[in-house]
């Protein structure tokens, strides 16, 4: 019977794609039409230049004079740039210094939330706060918390003898506060995620557990975060990716010393990215910049994927 | 003494007298001509403020020397205008005479989409020179250093000292003739660290800062004027760069993160609340001073070098250009002629703040005045503008030079020698 069904042109076969009844393909194609406009906008501002990335990256293109095809230089010069290499090694920094704090902060701050405090509510909008507030005002807000004698940072480090350390200038300690900017901002999203996780643990197993005698950090241990454990999963992964993606706290925090950090020790991929296209003008190498940034979270992503039947459990599994 | 040297002498003294006022009253420098052919015309400006006296001045022109012709001013904000000005030179959409600022030019010239003004300049008999050195030479291109722009304003740098401060240390106050040791001097002198007060903060940032002390030994500050050597290891650089620092070791001068930034508007606040004796400030701080501060102030020029002589400030001019591909090339040159000329020129000497490039005395006293009654020495900024050096650094080098020479030497307390190698470095990879 399904072949007889099976429609013989695109079009027809399209428009059965759509539902089976007329109604229903009105309805679908309602739908559609409600998600045309974002779906054409992320098309033609979004998906027309990811696609232009790539022959702009076998390019020499300064934006004025025409294009020249230059084949791979532009990715050979990237092996070969001890500014990219340094880019690179911030960018890795970065996410060793935030993905870890962050996912526990957060899990922490949630757990904690979970418990039926009073004003839990209050409390979650604040932890939430930083995630809706623009990264350029906190950035900016940031900047003089940090500066050294007058901020408040300063203020409070000067009875252990650290009142006059230049955060935002000594190259050995400049991705320290833009880390802890960034986990401050995160911290609320993946809060909120951690608390789904949390409350769609049926009761029944933290039940059962106390029945067994398990104490509270028996409960967490074997309850809590195996259960979570696919929560846990997504937020490592929009972790890892949003670290690789650090630019405004850079571009920010560093503008009014020196930009990218004293010997570009602030400047990760991103933002080594941005200056090669618009303070250089190499638009070619930045868009091989780009990819090489695409083609790494894209690795990083995928290899976190392989190797979460490690560690992450999923219930439908045990059936 | 015989008759005869005595006319002579008199005839000297009188044709002195005569021709001095006559020539600076009379006889503008820049005289506008009327277009040929009305048209319409798109222009860019970064500031609202200009974009109003600009209007005014478009408005005279178009009654006057252009009846018919349509000028559209559009301010794309500072913060947009580079992007904006690469992206729309890239779709060929340039506006037809838009604003430029000599860091930038370089870009533009280089990839041929500015137009080439020195054919105008010959047309219209404008002698290129009369416009201090350092407003134009930056807007120089092609072997035979053709003028591509005309300039709006200058500004200058000049030292900014708190009167009452040197009434209480007693000390004369300083005039045009004074040299670095009498300002090691001063700031030694007017350092009082209990009270937490530097005698001076100098160096921040190119335009307000060392640079300016390297101009003074006879140097080019950080590149050359071709754009091909890295001139920060060169011995005048490094001998400025060095009396700095010394002040600097010697707890004269406050450090980067003791200011409170990199920029040197955060010395200038630091001198507005009394912790700070002298601060090299730029014209365009003017304004501000005269509003804000609290205390008896004045200006002088920046101080001589003690061999050289010479007391040598950066200058930046804005510029006016065309775009090479507009479709009425003569006629924004037209504009841009009355724009540069006297009569142009007047709604910015009128409008005060901005000072204007046009060289005329006359201009220069009206934007003087323009600052109603005061006793300050505003004459000390026009002044620097003779022995002026123009910005020679560019887009690509800006944050190496501008910040991180600064903040290496002036709050890592990074030595002047490694310091400056470490910029050249950065410099020369990108001066091919």
């Amino acid at each position: 019977m399904i072949t007889e069904s099976r429609p013989r042109t695109l079009a027809a076969r399209a428009l059965n794609a759509l539902g089976s009844t007329p109604l229903s393909r009105r309805k679908a194609l309602w739908g559609l039409a409600l998600i045309a406009p974002n779906t054409l906008g992320l098309f033609f501002f979004f998906g027309i230049p990811v696609l232009m990335a790539f022959s702009t990256s076998v390019q020499e293109w300064n934006a004025i004079k025409p294009p020249r095809f230059v084949g791979l230089d532009n990715f050979e010069r990237l092996i070969s740039d001890d500014k990219f290499a340094q880019a690179l090694t911030n960018t890795l920094k970065l996410i060793a210094l935030a993905v870890p704090l962050e996912v526990l902060l957060a899990l922490g701050v949630a757990v904690l939330l979970n418990l039926p405090l009073r004003g839990r509510n209050l409390l979650r909008t604040a932890y939430f706060l930083p995630v809706v507030t623009s990264t350029v005002a906190a950035s900016v807000v940031w900047t003089s918390i940090l500066q050294p004698r007058y901020g408040i940072v300063s203020r409070l480090l000067e009875p252990v003898g650290l009142g006059e350390t230049k955060w935002l200038v000594e190259p050995g300690l400049v991705l320290i506060p833009i880390a802890a900017v960034a986990i401050w901002q995160r911290l609320g999203f993946d809060m909120i995620i951690f608390l789904a996780g949390l409350q769609s643990i049926p009761g029944e197993l933290y039940e059962a557990a106390r029945i067994d005698g398990a104490g509270r950090w028996g409960r967490f241990r074997h309850v809590t975060l195996p259960m979570l454990s696919p929560t846990t999963f997504l937020v490592v992964v929009l972790a890892v990716i949003n670290s690789f993606q650090i630019f405004d706290q850079v571009y920010i925090m560093t503008l009014r010393t020196v930009p990218g950090g004293v010997s570009g020790s602030a400047t990760t991929l991103t933002y080594f990215l941005y200056r090669r296209a618009f303070t250089h003008s190499e638009f070619g190498y930045a868009s091989a910049i780009a990819l090489v940034l695409f083609a790494l979270i894209l690795f990083v992503t995928v290899f976190q994927l392989t190797i979460q039947r490690y560690w992450v459990y999923y219930e439908a599994e045990e059936g | 003494m015989n008759t005869r040297k005595v006319t002579l002498l008199l005839v000297v003294l009188l044709s002195l007298v005569l021709a001095l006022p006559a020539h600076a009253q009379e006889e503008p420098v820049i005289k506008p001509l009327p277009c040929e052919e009305p048209g319409k015309l798109t222009m860019w400006v970064w500031d609202e403020a200009w974009a109003a006296i600009i209007g005014d001045s478009i408005e005279a022109w178009k009654a006057e020397y252009c009846p018919g012709a349509e000028v559209d001013i559009q301010v794309q904000t500072w913060a947009n205008y580079w992007d904006l000005l690469k992206t729309n030179a890239a779709g060929g959409e340039l506006p037809d005479v838009f604003n430029m600022s000599q860091p930038f030019f370089f870009f533009y010239a280089d990839n041929d989409v500015v137009l080439n003004l020195q054919p105008y300049w010959d047309e219209f008999g404008v002698d290129t020179t009369i416009w201090g050195s350092g407003l134009i030479d930056p807007y120089r291109w092609g072997e035979a250093g053709d003028l591509y722009a005309a300039p709006v304003n200058w500004d200058t740098i000049a030292i900014f000292y708190n009167k009452d401060m040197f009434d209480a240390a007693g000390l004369a106050y300083p005039t045009a003739d004074w040299t670095w040791d009498d300002f090691a001097e001063y700031a030694a002198a007017l350092t009082d660290p209990d009270a937490g007060v530097w005698g001076a903060a100098v160096y921040a940032e190119y335009q307000a800062g060392y640079p300016n002390w390297i101009a003074a030994t006879g140097e080019t500050p950080v590149v050359d004027a071709a754009r091909t050597d890295c001139t920060l290891d060169n011995p005048g650089s490094l001998e400025a760069l060095n009396f700095l620092k010394g002040l600097l070791d010697a707890g004269y001068m406050p450090t980067v993160s003791e200011a409170g930034g990199a920029s040197p508007n955060d010395a200038f606040n630091l001198f507005a609340s009394g912790k700070l004796a002298m601060v090299a400030g730029g014209s365009w701080m003017l304004p501000q001073a005269l509003s804000d501060l609290t205390f008896n102030w004045d200006i002088v020029q920046l101080p001589k070098h003690p061999e050289t002589g010479r007391s040598r400030s950066i200058v930046h001019a804005v510029g006016y250009v065309a775009s090479a591909r507009t479709a009425n090339p003569d006629l924004a040159a037209n504009l841009i002629l009355y724009l540069a000329s006297d009569e142009g020129q007047k709604f910015f000497a009128e409008g005060g703040s901005v000072a204007p490039a046009n060289p005329s005395p006359a201009i220069q006293q009206m934007w003087i005045d323009s600052f109603g009654e005061t006793a300050v020495n505003i004459q000390a900024f026009v002044d620097a503008t003779v022995d002026s050096q123009g910005v020679t650094p560019f887009d690509e080098i800006w944050d190496v030079m501008n910040s991180e020479l600064v903040v290496k030497i002036f709050d890592l307390g990074m030595s002047v020698e490694d310091a400056v190698a470490e910029t050249c470095d950065a410099i020369n990879a990108e001066l091919q």
